[in-house]
């Protein structure tokens, strides 16, 4: 655990209309994958939402590098903003334009590079995920685990700090899944991004993972948090070990991982 | 006495049946006997314990009388947010149309192009073919009735000033509402359930600058074109029209342009780029609003296409006050 924090929260009471989780408080250090883990609709997602700030939280602060989302003047959001990189469950890239340009679009809204420098970035973080090839086909065209790709090489496009994955391996077969890992990790070195994943594909969490929060609905808050092995060996409670546990088995009876939303 | 000893499987309906037994027995004051040589009651009983359930056969479902007025209450909520949704919108639609010469790299100029080809030139068929055929009709209609008195030759001063003024605007303005307005709101819907919005936002743009903006712009140049392309069609049904009933092409034209004064023009292409702005701002505002289901994208195109034909009809309606006013 070494690093200063670049996200802390604290006390934050998350929910949309009606609160899902009452007191959630948690740091992520600088160059560490981050994973946020729970049952369905125990609000793993709407506190991501919280911390990239499409939804304000009903209490408590949430800071990135020092910088507040909510409550702050509109500048300081923005250069808040401007400094994670999100990628979506569905990968959420814009069916209208190839690879290249979605990757472009966040190059050509905030620098004022040339067209030609701006193309060469966007080709650069296509060939970061193994995408170059596929720079001119559009999102249709290609497969689950390649649109996932292509929304780490958009959220890698402003170069930032902080990279927010939403089960980035939803619906993807255990090779593609794994190969994602393999990027995550490689980002994390290479690019010295900080990760924060929202998953509950318990073998990605063992792959990657430095540490990890996990969520509860009956508990309405954290109920463990420390590195996945020491989760797995050590559970501090029977909610923790059965999610272990339990998936633990079901990945060694099948062969294979089963991922649900 | 409950005789199931013949009884292999139960169904729900049969278990069901087994419970209510027990349960009206129970309320009575006596216990059910059975035989149950198979221990199909039994294993039910254990399975479904009789006083966790709480419908029964012999109350009836009770009436509710609150419904309409429950139902009333929702729909008032319903339209007031509604509104209030359309009115903030509408203001950050204004805020960031006017911030727009400060940043004008993040406006999308080749997306308002794209619009304006879909919404207008694509159009023009339809337009053309609807414009024609209301000229048309117009023309027979009036025909019938100033032949009574004469006038027949009159008939492309009510042609001309009809549709400059009010047909052209309002007819075009329901295709745009039909064609476009409801494509913006699915588009843009489509985008919300796929998350693209929420990826725009994150990637620090305005999806009311970056999706919207360019689509009302389109919608309210392009209207007046179209209008005046339906007007002109117009007319040429309606000189079709009259020549057949024998009032030569010439003499229609001169009335026709002696009844059309600027005026008349310019407040029927001002009326048309006024419904242009209200069917993108209503089409975009429904679609940002939709909701994330399978049947948010539809009922945001619905909506988008009701609306629009309302708030169109209410600024025609305040048009004419504002021509009485203004003596136009």
């Amino acid at each position: 655990m070494t690093g200063s924090p670049v996200i802390e929260v604290e006390h934050v009471c998350a929910g949309y209309d009606t609160a899902l989780l009452d007191d959630v408080s948690f740091q992520v250090n600088r160059g560490e994958v981050f994973v946020i883990l729970g049952g369905s609709g125990c609000g793993k997602s709407t506190l991501l939402k919280h911390l990239i700030g499409l939804i304000p939280p009903l209490g408590g602060t949430i800071r990135l590098m020092g910088d507040r989302l909510f409550g702050s003047p509109e500048a300081e959001r923005e250069r808040a903003m401007r400094r994670f990189g999100v990628t979506y469950q569905s990968g959420a890239l814009f069916g209208s334009m190839t690879l290249l340009e979605n990757v472009c679009l966040p190059l050509e809204s905030f620098t004022a590079l040339p067209r030609e420098a701006r193309d060469l970035l966007a080709e650069m973080k296509l060939d970061l995920v193994g995408l170059k090839a596929f720079a001119d086909f559009f999102p249709a065209d290609i497969s689950g685990g390649m649109k996932k790709r292509a929304a780490i090489a958009r959220a890698m496009a402003l170069d930032p700090e902080i990279l927010f994955l939403d089960e980035p391996s939803a619906g993807l077969d255990p090779v593609t899944s794994a190969e994602l890992d393999r990027l995550i990790l490689q980002l994390r070195d290479t690019q010295g991004v900080t990760v924060v994943m929202v998953t509950h594909e318990l073998a990605s969490i063992h792959a990657v993972a430095d540490r990890c929060v996990m969520l509860d609905k009956t508990a309405r808050g954290i109920i463990a948090e420390g590195p996945p092995a020491e989760l797995r060996d050590r559970p501090p409670n029977a909610t923790v070990r059965a999610f272990f546990q339990r998936e633990g088995n079901r990945t060694g009876a099948s062969g294979s991982h089963e991922v649900s939303k | 006495m409950l005789d199931a000893d013949s009884v292999i499987r139960c169904d729900g309906a049969g278990e069901a049946l087994i419970l209510e037994l027990h349960r009206r027995a129970a309320s009575q004051g006596f216990t059910l006997q059975c035989r149950d040589a198979r221990g199909v009651v039994a294993r039910t009983l254990e399975r479904f314990r009789v006083e966790r359930f709480t419908s029964s056969l012999a109350t009836p479902h009770p009436v509710r009388h609150t419904r309409l007025c429950e139902q009333l209450g929702r729909t008032c909520v319903h339209l007031a947010t509604g509104f209030r949704d359309q009115t903030a919108f509408l203001g950050e639609a204004t805020v960031s149309a006017l911030s727009l010469p400060r940043q004008a790299g993040r406006f999308r100029l080749r997306d308002a192009l794209l619009h304006f080809e879909r919404a207008g030139i694509d159009a023009l068929p339809i337009v053309l073919l609807i414009g024609f055929l209301l000229g048309l009709i117009l023309a027979f209609m009036s025909a019938t009735s100033f032949r009574q008195f004469g006038v027949e030759v009159y008939v492309a001063d009510l042609i001309a000033i009809g549709l400059f003024r009010e047909l052209g605007p309002l007819i075009t303005a329901i295709l745009l509402a039909g064609r476009s307005g409801s494509a913006f709101a699915a588009e843009i819907g489509t985008m919300k359930v796929n998350e693209e919005i929420d990826a725009l936002v994150t990637l620090g743009l305005r999806p009311v600058t970056f999706l919207a903006l360019p689509r009302i712009l389109a919608a309210t140049l392009v209207m007046p074109i179209l209008s005046t392309f339906s007007v002109l069609a117009g007319l040429l049904g309606g000189v079709l029209v009259m020549a057949a009933l024998g009032v030569p092409p010439l003499v229609f034209w001169q009335h026709a342009i002696r009844a059309t004064s600027l005026n008349n023009v310019l407040f029927g292409l001002v009326k048309a780029a006024v419904f242009g702005l209200l069917v993108g701002l209503v089409g975009c505002a429904h679609g940002l609003q939709t909701r994330r289901a399978a049947d948010g994208v539809g009922r945001a195109a619905t909506a988008a296409v009701v609306g629009s034909l309302v708030l169109i009809t209410v600024a025609d309606g305040l048009f004419a006050v504002l021509a009485y006013l203004l003596g136009v």
